[in-house]
């Protein structure tokens, strides 16, 4: 037996014996956890060695007699399932600790099935060689993360989350499915292998629709209402894996047909370039704007998909537009960070858990001065804030460092290439900026300054299973970053050479690239560790005193007072207010004696506020007239089928 | 290539982000008054037909175009006390980023004539076509009625330099009917402007749609 | 490379007598003596003689802030070519690993001031988190210009031998505009008049000044090195391109460059005389400005070379 059908079985039997164990809480967790971590160890190694030593590895199986279940593990594959396997295990570390009601050991026992159907199927998307094995862990992975989404069903707005995610998911696939019957109409087969062989025009619109498809699951603007819905309904390492690794599948699924139609117009290169700068920008903006911790994050996964599009999106470009080298920044800087961003997004999410579960809210402007209890959470969100917001020397400095050379390549060319490159430059810079300014807020609110509520105080933090995997991926975002050769070499590994017409790319120049990043970041810490040692010479023997902020000659200060999350985006949120319609409640203050007053404000989604007009009112119009099908008659239904079976024996 | 006329038609569009910018009246019509003492003096530089009668025409251009019409405005708003803001419709920041992607926008366009004049600046084409769009943008975006009289001075501007870019022998002569209408439309608005003041004691053109009734 | 180390100390060793000329310019308008040239140095050596005060509330972020924000205002300075002289360190794509540490440097910056929940140092730091959002987005248009002009992503493609000149040659008067918006950025990300005021008293109407208020000793002291140098580094790069000559001579070169910066900082001191501080809310209109300004100029040449 393979190394990766191993990990699979293991996978899946962690599940079900779950689901046997209920009733023995902490057992059933360990069994879990144990058999998840495991397998998910196994096929990490699986995948890196796969990686390492290029090559394609195929299986298949006959099913039903009918279609064959077929796997191949590429390049490309063997990079998305290194990022799934890791983050699926470093979850499934975190869930030990974090999953600690045995009131609900039942439905804990559950969710870890469908936990190990989630890691097991996302894996399966990503090795699947035809369209049938597609669709079908396709459908697994949206229908087992439906259902950790409303792991607290009790919540109206959970179910509301999970129906929304639901309808989002299967309206996606949809469109998916569909693009496959034009695939299969077209070359009457089911691989992925077998697709350049169809006429350009089929091969376009295949592409449109699978990117609206996958679009939709990778919560590209404006497919991406129901993301900030559904992560902060699920447990926190659900959140994780979902926006760390599943949201990826998607863009696995956008790189894999690209690579397999050979279709290299510069129009669907522009058309993700195009996404993926308005997803950045406007993802980042309503980042600013929320008030809860996980709807925050779940729009800076909006955000990063962007970034990763962007870059992808300049990779097609390098391809059409024939400069191979901005094809490979491109898509390396992109695929590099599908990686980076599900290291430094699933840490985001588990601190955010912990945050969470120790203090009992998730409104960022009730927090503050968590840093001064929880270090080890503190400081891996900072490393985390640091890595997402684009610095160096944390690895989101290095995708986006190779997206940049890519765009600046693009800028070199004629016209159509060189105003998107510089469009996406500037975007790029956009994005960094107002992402530094989301994370310090984020940092600045909830884990510095003085607890805002008295009521609203960090305990302890307790639990080794959830504070080790943080510090595990802080400890990636800091190797990455400084130490990248490895991890792009990995990503140059992934780019689908033959589906882009190269035959080999030469790696010199690219690790020539990550050697001046190790160097800049070496100079930055001698130069750093020079401060810190003359500052330590300067505070020799002297004193140092202790005493409270000082008030600016106000002499009453209380924590109440201090500058909250939605004051810091105020300004910022101004300058984007045609794309950000902020909504305010307050009722002013008038009268000698006036009543306590309140203040509420609410950064609408544009995307999520015409969704009703454009898409919900005509939809349920449509379906208003069709209702007379529906009349309850038991004759008329038989009729139906009848009339069913005759109509398909005529055509079929 | 041919860099005096570029860099003062350079100045011509800068001349438009300005414009773009400006929130009070003085301003503007200084920003307009040197973009119709620059976009006069194009035809020169060209150097389409250095005659003396050629000369003198650019010359009583300049003066009307870039001296006597801006004055006008200016003292037509000095005696009426009007508002100095110009009153957006579209904010300065879109204001600014729509002008930016309006220049990108006629460079773009430009390229689809074939103009005669692409020997003599590249620039002058989108320039051209720069103006025509921002002053029809300047008139819709802004409104304070001044503001839009001194779109619609934008927009001369650039029909002019339209005109320059065929070196038509005929040009001056229509290109000055057409300047001696604006500056006859100029004096009509200075009072009827007073008119509308004594009227409304303010000039929101918003303010017209209360004569339907 | 020794020669280039001997530039780089030199560079921070001079970067507060400089600071200290637009006191004097300033001083000068206001019919004063004005402090002497060295008071940046007595001020420096005062404050790392001093002890300091943490406040209560603040955590280790707060001691790591002005180290973080010296460190990366210092590290930049290491690839900047002065007086036509090759930098220490210089690579493909360096530019953007100046501009991201600067950022790096300003989020510490931030996290040290939103350590001391102090409601003052929370508004600077919002403004600080806001304005240079926009000047990045300027300051990636000139890199564009720069790049497509000459081929290179390096700080020191631009600045040695002849090539400052070069770009002259090759943009023309568009380079005019480029140098125009460098000066507003420098401005803005240096918080001088009319962004900030570094002078002012009230504390709401502040930006850098208000988010180290609770800074002290020589953590203050860092705090003022780093942004004398992170002054000195936009000052010096539109001094090269204002004074884009190369002679041949060190010597010569020297007194040129010294020559542009001298100009630039009298600039700002004279601008700092003349001008009042914007409201707070025109700021990102003036910041635009010189977005458009870079846009423009990047369009223009463009078209020009085409």
């Amino acid at each position: 037996m393979n190394s990766f059908t191993l990990s699979m079985v293991l996978i899946c039997c962690g599940g079900l014996a779950a689901l046997f164990l209920w009733r023995q809480f902490l057992l059933m967790k360990a069994v879990a956890v144990g058999f998840i971590g495991i397998g998910c160890a196994v096929g990490l190694t699986d995948a890196l060695t796969k990686l390492l030593h290029q090559g394609s590895y195929a299986v298949s199986l006959k099913y039903l007699n009918l279609f064959s279940l077929s796997f191949q593990i590429d390049g490309l594959s063997a990079f998305f399932l290194v990022s799934i396997f890791l983050v699926s295990l470093l979850a499934a570390v975190y869930s030990f600790h974090y999953l600690n009601d045995s009131q609900k050991a039942l439905r804990t026992a559950v969710s870890y099935l469908f936990f190990a159907l989630l890691i097991a199927s996302m894996a399966l998307v990503v090795t699947a060689a035809n369209l049938i094995t597609f669709m079908l862990a396709w459908e697994i992975m949206s229908l087992s993360s439906f259902f950790l989404v409303i792991y607290d069903y009790e919540s109206a707005d959970n179910r509301k989350a999970g129906y929304l995610y639901f309808v989002f998911s299967h309206v996606g696939a949809m469109f998916i499915l569909a693009a496959f019957g034009i695939f299969y109409g077209n070359t009457g087969s089911f691989m992925f292998a077998d697709g350049n062989t169809m006429p350009d025009s089929a091969k376009l619109t295949i592409l449109i629709l699978t990117f609206i498809g996958f679009g939709s699951k990778a919560g590209v603007f404006p497919f991406h209402v129901w993301l900030p819905h559904a992560h902060p309904a699920a447990p926190s390492h659900i959140s994780a894996v979902m926006s760390g690794v599943m949201i990826k599948t998607g863009i696995y699924g956008i790189v894999r047909l690209y690579a397999s139609l050979g279709l290299h117009t510069p129009l669907f290169g522009e058309i993700v370039l195009v996404a993926g700068m308005i997803s950045g920008i406007l993802g980042v903006v309503y980042a600013l704007g929320q008030h809860d911790i996980k709807r925050l994050l779940a729009y800076h996964s909006v955000e990063n998909i962007g970034i990763i599009l962007i870059g992808i999106g300049i990779g097609m470009l390098g391809v059409s537009f024939g400069n191979p080298i901005m094809a490979v920044l491109g898509f390396a800087g992109g695929l590099l960070h599908v990686l980076n961003h599900s290291i430094f997004k699933s840490l985001l999410f588990m601190g955010a858990g912990v945050v969470i579960q120790k203090t009992g809210t998730r409104t960022i402007d009730m927090l503050g001065g968590l840093l001064k209890n929880m270090k080890i959470t503190g400081i891996t969100f900072l490393v985390g804030s640091l890595a997402i917001s684009g610095l160096p020397p944390f690895n989101g400095f290095v995708s986006e460092f190779f997206i940049y050379l890519g765009g600046f390549r693009g800028a070199a060319l004629d016209r159509t290439a060189f105003v998107l490159s510089i469009m996406a430059i500037v975007s790029l810079a956009i994005i960094g900026g107002l992402a530094l300014a989301c994370f310090t807020k984020v940092v600045g609110v909830v884990f510095q300054g003085e607890p805002r509520r008295p009521d609203v105080t960090a305990g302890d933090e307790k639990g080794p299973a959830m504070l080790l995997p943080m510090l595990v991926l802080a400890g990636l975002c800091f190797i990455i970053g400084v130490f990248p050769r490895m991890f792009i070499y990995l990503a140059l590994n992934a780019i689908p050479v033959s589906g882009l017409g190269y035959g080999r790319i030469p790696m010199e120049p690219f690790m020539q690239i990550t050697a001046n990043i190790t160097l800049a970041a070496t100079v930055f810490f001698v130069i750093l560790a020079g401060v810190v040692a003359l500052r330590l010479v300067f505070y020799k023997d002297k004193t140092i005193g202790s005493a409270g902020t000082w008030g600016c000659g106000f002499t009453q200060p209380t924590p109440k007072m201090q500058y909250t999350g939605t004051s810091y985006a105020a300004s910022i949120l101004e300058f984007f207010r045609p794309a950000a319609p902020l909504e305010e409640d307050h009722p002013a203050i008038s009268g000698r004696f006036p009543i306590k007053t309140h203040y509420h404000s609410h950064v609408h989604d544009i995307a999520e506020r015409h969704m009703v007009h454009v898409v919900v009112n005509p939809v349920l119009w449509l379906f208003d007239r069709l209702r007379w099908i529906q009349h309850g008659d038991i004759h008329l239904y038989i009729g139906y089928i009848l009339l069913a079976i005759v109509v398909l024996l005529f055509f079929i | 290539m041919n860099i005096p006329v570029d860099t003062i038609l350079s100045l011509v569009l800068l001349s438009i982000l300005f414009s773009f910018g400006s929130s009070r009246l003085p301003g503007l019509i200084k920003v307009l008054a040197f973009q119709g003492v620059i976009v006069s003096i194009v035809p020169l530089v060209i150097g389409h037909d250095l005659t003396t009668g050629g000369i003198l025409f650019t010359l009583a251009t300049l003066t009307i175009r870039g001296i006597v019409i801006p004055l006008c405005i200016y003292l037509a708003i000095k005696r009426v006390a009007i508002r100095r803001e110009v009153e957006p419709i579209v904010g300065y920041h879109a204001s600014l980023l729509a002008g930016l992607g309006l220049i990108v926008a006629a460079v773009v366009v430009s390229h689809r004539f074939e103009a005669p004049s692409s020997s003599a600046s590249v620039l002058l084409l989108p320039t051209a076509i720069a103006l025509l769009v921002a002053g029809m943008f300047l008139l819709m975006a802004r409104r304070n009625a001044i503001a839009m009289v001194l779109g619609y001075i934008m927009m001369e501007n650039g029909i002019y330099l339209v005109g320059t870019t065929f070196s038509v022998r005929a040009l001056h002569i229509v290109e000055f009917g057409i300047l001696l209408d604006v500056l006859a439309g100029v004096m009509i608005m200075a009072i009827i402007l007073q008119n509308i003041k004594q009227t409304f004691d303010d000039v929101d053109t918003a303010l017209l749609r209360t004569l339907k009734e | 490379m020794i020669k280039s180390l001997m530039f780089w100390v030199l560079a921070i060793f001079l970067a507060p007598f400089f600071s200290a000329l637009i006191l004097k310019v300033k001083a000068f308008f206001g019919g004063k003596k004005g402090p002497p040239l060295l008071i940046n140095y007595y001020t420096l050596v005062k404050l790392f003689k001093k002890g300091s005060v943490y406040s209560t509330s603040t955590t280790f972020v707060f001691k790591l802030g002005p180290m973080v924000s010296l460190s990366s205002a210092v590290t930049v300075l290491l690839f900047l070519p002065l007086a036509g002289q090759a930098p220490v360190f210089s690579f493909n794509g360096d530019l953007l690993f100046i501009l991201y540490l600067l950022g790096l440097g300003r989020f510490f910056t931030i996290a040290a001031a939103m350590d001391t929940a102090s409601p003052f140092e929370g508004m600077g730091a919002a403004r600080e988190a806001y304005f240079p959002i926009i000047c990045e987005a300027t300051l990636f248009m000139i890199l564009i210009l720069f790049y497509v002009l000459t081929g290179e992503l390096r700080l020191a493609a631009y600045f040695t031998g002849s090539q400052p000149f070069g770009l002259w040659q090759m943009a023309g008067s568009p380079m005019l505009f480029v140098v125009i918006a460098l000066f507003i950025i420098l401005l803005a990300e240096n918080s001088r008049v009319p962004v900030d005021d570094p002078a002012t008293h009230l504390e709401l109407t502040m930006i850098h000044e208000v988010m180290v208020l609770d800074h002290s000793g020589p953590d203050f002291g860092f705090i003022e090195l780093g942004s004398f140098c992170k002054l000195f580094f936009y000052a010096s790069i539109i001094a090269q391109l204002i004074m884009p000559f190369e002679s041949g001579y060190l010597a010569l070169n020297l007194c040129l460059f010294t020559a542009g910066l001298v100009v630039v900082y009298l600039a700002v001191g004279i601008m700092e005389s003349v001008m009042a501080r914007y409201r707070m809310d025109r700021v990102p209109k003036f910041l635009l400005t010189s977005f458009a300004l870079a846009f423009f100029a990047t369009v223009i040449t463009l078209e020009f070379i085409k």
